[in-house]
Formats: structure tokens, C-alpha cells, sequence
């Protein structure tokens, strides 16, 4: 029996050997190189499945709004975008098989990426291809720690926001600042390097705070803060948490100022810490339609097409599909390399996020974070 | 086999063999209760030795092997290898739970043990990827030992709940500490090399060999004396322990087999993903990789193996449908377990008889 199998092994064995030494072409090279000459493929991986669904729809539209005005306006040197959008499901194995359906698909520009640890698998599958990423949503650090060549963040990035507290803060000239982060790593990343740049201004931190995210009682965060007279509090976390903190902080008595982050930037805060308790509630904020002078003639655009209210990171997909298409149009080819160049290049192209330029790091020059306040059910720019 | 020195501490080989072999053999004979029942079961048996055993086997080895000739898209190769480590995932917790009976809820635990330690030793210390592998298995070793110790006494619920903990501890501490790079994890893991082919084709290489070397073992494990003794304790811990067979330790091999097998797929995991972080290792995968097994028919390793590409397949292949896929994936699931609970290529009731007495002689 065991002489019998091993016969067949090493019959395959060899019948699989004589095959690869005719036929190896595909098996050394990447067969991904053509390129169709009237279509610029671009790709998208987003959360359209799993805990953070409801951004997929957002960017997806986003990007097709950009895709749709461009080739209304003939196109790139009279090619087409086209794009294909596939699921991360913020899953890191889910993300890599949708980007090497994407790398299969002959897509030349990756426009997609939101949840950070979905995104690292993906990044040298992409590589691999040669393609670009322009990358609008997933900001960590973690996606440039490899220096690979081929990506770029058009998000903000967490020292961007932290520059953009500090500055302010320092300018309210606040006595103490107490800075409380929700324990994952968006946040804790936000209050560190708040706490550093406060530490080069000279601003004085009063107290830090982790809380656990879930839980309903921040009392024990809230006496810290009131017993560290501390006169300005930071919340770094989400809406959910950050609403709560508010409204136990002014019920204890806090009477100093609040500032959050974006990632409580969200009506739902307001409803949550309830509407006197986040009166002048100040936040930091990328810029979005809604906030920029000539933002409502984009989101009635968006409207129109879609019927639905533009959310969070459509405007970064937008940004992305045009960012791509200007790099083609720079490099005037295809070609991953030519395109990375023409990345590094661009020269105050207009984004939301203001003028795009590239650091060398592939991050925004301009971090394009605001401070945004509570006014009524919204928020508005700080004037 | 390598289990005799775990069995022949106290005990006497010759007497449970025996009476395992009497209580298996019983098996079919009361369930047929019949007359013809003989006759059937040997045509049966002829039937799904040679399909099940010989050359489907083979034939599957060698289409995995060939995948790349045929099609070498990325993607292609891309959720072939996903799908083959999650087939020697199902293999290695088919030991657990298929063989020996023990629900492991927490199996992506050894997974991610894998994963990580290779991970980190390829990233901080720089060691190549290969050079990882001793350290995984004694590492996945030492975790088996670690949760089995204390918990293997415990039977059934017990144990299900205690590994559906220590799971979630992995992957929580994984989570939380800053050497393991937190939520985000580890990035930038290495592969084993590219040996002159396109980087993702020599790995899927790699991968098939050692899917197929591991699928090979656990079904030769299954059907030597220890797979036997396993089996006892699966249907009668009691009668097993008033056999002679040293249950505790013969749980103990099975979770450790089990442990090592996680361990192995984690390395292949982390040179595939090139990052690893706390949600690959949630829940979830333990409860697919189990489904996997159930789906396919438990201690049936063909059975395992097609649940598994089943398990691991599906979802790929209905992207389409985006939100509708979980959907679509659960109520093929529920089908498929309503019309064959058994599985799809459930194990034959009987003993390979005669296959065993070889194993036996060849052993001794």
C-alpha cells in the first residue's frame, strides 16, 4: 500500500515538475502588467459587511461621484475611470483577499482603505502590483512605518489632530488640561502626542485619564478632573463615551472648557451629553463640506445624485478619485511608478483638506484639522 | 506511532486494544441489527476505503499542488491559500473535537499563538521565517499544557466554556499589550523566500506541503492506536477509564496534537496576511473552524477537509452578493446541516478492522 502511494507521489510529483519547467512564465512574473488602453481601472476596498458597514455606502458614493464628474467632462486624455469597490469588512483576511480580487481585476490605483489593521495586509499585495494607494481614510502610523513607496494617506493623521489641539489650547491660555483617551489605539496615539506638544508649548497637563469604552459611569475620570483643577479636558475617544463624560463633568460642577476629538464629532454627542451640557463644546475636526465656505453646493450635489446626506469620509473618497485622476493626468500614463512620481509631485492640488501637497512621509502637508464648536444641534466652525 | 510512551506508562497496551476493538467492532453489527447488514457495510467500506482513503486523497493532493499551473491569478492564489490553511486548521481541531470529543471553543487561542510568536520573532528579533517554527510549536506546546493541565479533568460544558475563555484571553492580551503592537498588531512579517517564483506562488507551495504533509498525519493518527483509544474516550470516557486507558493523558495528547497543528497554520497565517492583528484571532474563527469540522463529518478527515474549503470558499465566492453573503452563507449552512447532520462526508461507524491490526503489527 505505502509502495503504491509513494509510487503515485512520485509519479505526480514528476508530471508536476516536467509542467512547471514547460509552462513557469506565469508562475516567475506577474502577469498583472497590461493595461486596457480606453479604462482606468480603480479600486476600493471599504466596509461593506461587518461592525463598521455603515462608512462603505459613504465612501462608495463618494468616490462615484468624483469618477462620474470626471468622465462627464470626457475623462483623462479621453480614458474612462472606472471603479470597483470590493468589502475589507474591516477584517484583515477579508481586506487582502478583496485587494488581490482587485490586483486579478487589472485595477492600475488603489483609492480605498478605511479600518488601519485591515488596510496593513493589503498594503504589499498592492505593492507587489505596483499600484499606487491613495489612501483616504485609514490614518495610522503603523501604514508608513514600512516606507513603501507606494502609499499615501490623505486623511489626516494623529499628530496632525494633536498640533491642532495643542495650538489651541495653548492659544485659550489654559492653567491645567486634562487629557482622557478611550484605550484603543486612535485615541491613545491622539493624547500622547497631545500631551508631547503640549509639553513643547509649555502648557501644563493637569491629568490623564484612560476609561474603558462601554461602560456608563465616569465617575471616577470625573472627580480626577475636578480634583486636578484642570480648567481644560480633551476627550480623545468616540461619541458614545465622550457624550456621557460630558454631561457627568458639567453635572459634578466642571465649569472649564471641553474640546473632542473627530471621532465624537457626531450629532450623536449632542443628544447624548444633552443639548445645554454641550453648548461651546469645542472639537477638532478635518474639514468637511458642511464646514467650509462653498461646502452646500457639493452636498446638494450629493444629495441630488445619491438622496442621501454625504457622511463621514465621502469627501476623502471624492478627494481620492481625484487626486488618482490628477496623477494620471500628470504622469500621463498608467504605470505604478509613473504615477507614484506624479503623486509626490502634485503641487497645491485643491482638495477639501486645502492645497495637497505630499511630505515626504506621503502624508498632507496641511493636516487640514479645525476647530469646530457645539452651537445649537451642530457643529460649526470656531470663528 | 509516537504515542507509546504516553499509553504504556501503568497500562497494558494489549488489554484496551482489544477491548476497543470489540467495542467498535460491536458497533455497526447493533446498529444494522441485521442479516444482510454484513454484506452492505463490507461493499461500503470497500467503496469509501478506496474513494475516501486512496484516491480522492491523492487526487486532491495533487489538484492542490497543480492549482498554480491551472490558474495563476492572484486572487486565486490568494484565497487558495486562505482556504488551505483554514483546511489544516479543521484537520487540527478535528483531533480536539472529531477524535477525542473534547469541544475546544477557543481554538483560534493556538492560532494566534502561532501567528504571533513567529510574528514577533520574524519583525523585532529579525529571524527568518523558518527559524520561528521550533519555537512555535514548543510554544503552542506550552499553551496546550497551560489551559489543558487544569482543564482537561473537566468534562463536556466545562471545558467549552474554559477554552471559549482562554481564547478570548489570547486575543485580549494580544489587544493590550504594547509589545504586540496593540490593536493594530504586527506588520511587515516576512515569507519563507521566493525560490526564483512570483512571491505569492512559492508560498502557496510551501503551504500545500505542509497542508497535505499535516492532513496525511492527522488521518494516520486517527487510525493508529492512539486514534483508536481517542475514539473510546469520545463515546465512553467511563468504560474507557475502567479499560485501562489512561484518559487524562490520552486527552492531554489529542489537545497538544490539536495546539501544535493551530500553532503551524498561525505561521502560515502570519507569511501570508505579512500583518496579523487581535481581530483575525476573534470568536468567529473558532466557531468556523469548529463548523468546519461539524459540517464535515467529525473524525472524518475527508469529510473535514471539504467542510473546511466549504467554510473557507463560500464567503469568497459570494462577494457579490456583499451585505447579502453572511446571509446567504448561514442559510446554505442551516441547509446543509438539515438535510445532512451527519455531515457532508461523515465517518464510517465501524473500525477499519483490519487496517488497524496492520498498524498494529507494522507499530510493534
Amino acid at each position: 500500500m505505502t509502495i503504491i502511494r509513494r509510487g503515485t507521489m512520485a509519479a505526480a510529483v514528476m508530471a508536476l515538475g516536467l509542467t512547471l519547467a514547460a509552462c513557469g512564465g506565469s508562475l516567475t512574473q506577474d502577469s498583472s502588467g497590461k493595461d486596457d488602453s480606453d479604462t482606468i481601472k480603480l479600486g476600493m476596498l471599504t466596509p461593506l459587511t461587518g461592525s463598521s458597514a455603515a462608512i462603505g455606502p459613504h465612501m462608495k458614493d463618494g468616490a462615484r461621484l468624483a469618477v462620474d464628474e470626471i468622465n462627464a467632462k470626457g475623462g483623462i486624455d479621453g480614458r474612462k475611470l472606472s471603479l470597483t469597490v470590493e468589502d475589507e469588512a474591516c477584517d484583515p483576511k477579508t481586506a487582502a483577499a478583496g485587494a488581490a480580487k482587485l490586483v486579478s481585476a487589472g485595477v492600475r490605483i488603489s483609492v480605498g482603505g478605511y479600518c488601519s489593521s485591515a488596510t496593513l495586509p493589503t498594503l504589499s499585495i498592492f505593492e507587489k502590483a505596483h499600484i499606487p494607494m491613495i489612501i483616504p481614510a485609514a490614518n495610522s502610523a503603523d501604514l508608513l512605518a514600512e516606507q513603501r513607496r507606494n502609499v499615501f494617506l490623505i486623511n489626516g493623521t494623529g499628530i496632525q489632530q494633536a498640533q491642532a489641539a495643542a495650538t489651541f489650547i495653548k492659544a485659550g491660555s489654559s492653567k491645567g488640561v486634562a487629557l482622557i483617551d478611550d484605550n484603543t489605539s486612535y485615541s491613545t496615539d491622539i493624547t500622547k502626542r497631545t500631551g508631547d506638544e503640549l509639553g513643547l508649548l509649555g502648557v501644563k497637563v493637569a491629568d490623564r485619564q484612560s476609561v474603558t469604552a462601554g461602560e456608563s459611569d465616569y465617575s471616577g475620570a470625573v472627580n480626577a478632573v475636578l480634583g486636578s483643577k484642570a480648567d481644560f479636558v480633551y476627550w480623545t475617544g468616540y461619541y458614545q463615551e465622550g457624550g456621557l463624560l460630558i454631561k457627568q463633568l458639567r453635572a459634578a460642577g466642571y465649569k472649564g472648557r471641553i474640546m473632542v476629538a473627530d471621532g465624537s464629532v457626531d450629532g450623536k454627542l449632542i443628544e447624548i451629553a444633552g443639548k445645554s451640557n454641550a453648548q461651546g463644546v469645542f472639537a477638532t475636526m478635518t474639514q468637511t463640506p458642511q464646514t467650509i465656505p462653498g461646502g452646500e453646493a457639493w452636498v446638494a450635489k450629493y444629495k441630488k445624485k445619491f438622496g442621501s446626506e454625504p457622511g463621514p469620509y465621502s469627501t476623502q473618497a471624492y478627494d481620492a478619485v481625484r487626486v488618482a485622476a490628477e496623477a494620471v493626468r500628470a504622469a500621463g500614463s498608467t504605470d505604478g511608478q509613473d504615477v507614484i512620481e506624479a503623486l509626490e509631485q502634485i503641487d497645491g492640488f485643491e482638495i477639501f483638506s486645502g492645497p495637497l501637497n505630499f511630505t515626504i512621509q506621503h502624508t498632507l502637508s496641511v493636516g487640514g484639522f479645525d476647530i469646530l464648536v457645539v452651537k445649537d444641534d451642530d457643529f460649526v466652525l470656531e470663528k | 506511532m509516537n504515542d507509546e510512551p504516553t499509553l504504556r506508562a501503568g497500562e497494558k497496551p494489549s488489554a484496551y486494544v482489544s477491548a476497543v476493538e470489540e467495542h467498535t467492532r460491536m458497533a455497526p453489527a447493533v446498529k444494522e441489527a441485521g442479516t444482510s447488514a454484513s454484506s452492505r457495510t463490507a461493499v461500503a467500506e470497500l467503496v469509501s476505503k478506496g474513494l475516501a482513503s486512496r484516491w480522492l486523497g491523492t487526487g486532491a493532493a495533487v489538484a492542490a499542488l497543480a492549482l498554480p499551473l491551472v490558474s495563476s491569478s492572484t486572487y486565486v492564489i490568494q484565497i487558495a491559500v486562505d482556504a488551505l490553511i483554514f483546511v489544516m486548521l479543521a484537520v487540527g481541531l478535528n483531533i480536539v473535537v472529531g477524535y477525542c470529543g473534547l469541544l475546544d471553543l477557543g481554538y483560534a487561542a493556538f492560532f494566534a499563538i502561532g501567528a504571533y510568536t513567529s510574528g514577533l520573532l520574524s519583525t523585532r528579533f529579525e529571524w527568518p521565517l523558518i527559524a520561528t517554527l521550533p519555537v512555535v510549536v514548543i510554544a503552542a506546546i506550552v499553551g496546550g499544557l497551560l489551559i489543558g493541565g487544569p482543564t482537561l479533568r473537566l468534562r463536556s460544558d466545562y471545558l467549552a466554556i474554559v477554552t471559549l475563555g482562554f481564547g478570548e484571553i489570547i486575543r485580549i492580551t494580544a489587544n493590550n499589550l504594547d509589545f504586540t503592537g496593540g490593536p493594530n498588531g504586527l506588520y511587515g512579517i516576512p515569507d519563507f523566500g521566493d525560490f526564483g517564483l512570483r512571491a505569492d506562488i512559492a508560498l502557496y507551495w510551501i503551504t500545500a506541503v505542509v497542508v497535505i504533509a499535516a492532513v496525511l498525519f492527522s488521518s494516520r493518527l486517527g487510525r493508529g492506536r492512539i486514534g483508536r483509544a481517542w475514539r473510546f474516550v469520545r463515546e465512553d470516557e467511563d468504560a474507557a477509564e475502567a479499560m485501562g486507558i489512561h484518559t487524562y493523558r490520552v486527552k492531554f495528547a489529542a489537545y497538544i496534537a490539536g495546539a501544535v497543528f493551530g500553532g503551524i497554520a498561525g505561521v502560515l497565517f502570519a507569511a501570508h496576511q505579512t500583518a496579523i492583528s487581535p481581530p483575525s484571532f476573534n470568536f468567529l474563527w473558532s466557531a468556523l473552524i469548529l463548523m468546519a469540522v461539524v459540517l464535515g463529518g467529525m473524525a472524518s478527515t475527508p469529510g473535514v477537509v471539504v467542510g473546511a474549503l466549504v467554510i473557507s470558499l463560500l464567503p469568497e465566492l459570494l462577494r457579490g452578493a456583499e451585505n447579502w453573503r453572511y446571509l446567504i452563507f448561514g442559510l446554505l449552512l442551516i441547509v446543509v446541516m438539515v438535510f445532512r447532520p451527519q455531515g457532508l462526508l461523515p465517518a464510517r461507524t465501524g473500525e477499519p478492522g483490519r487496517r488497524g491490526h496492520r498498524a498494529q503489527e507494522g507499530a510493534s
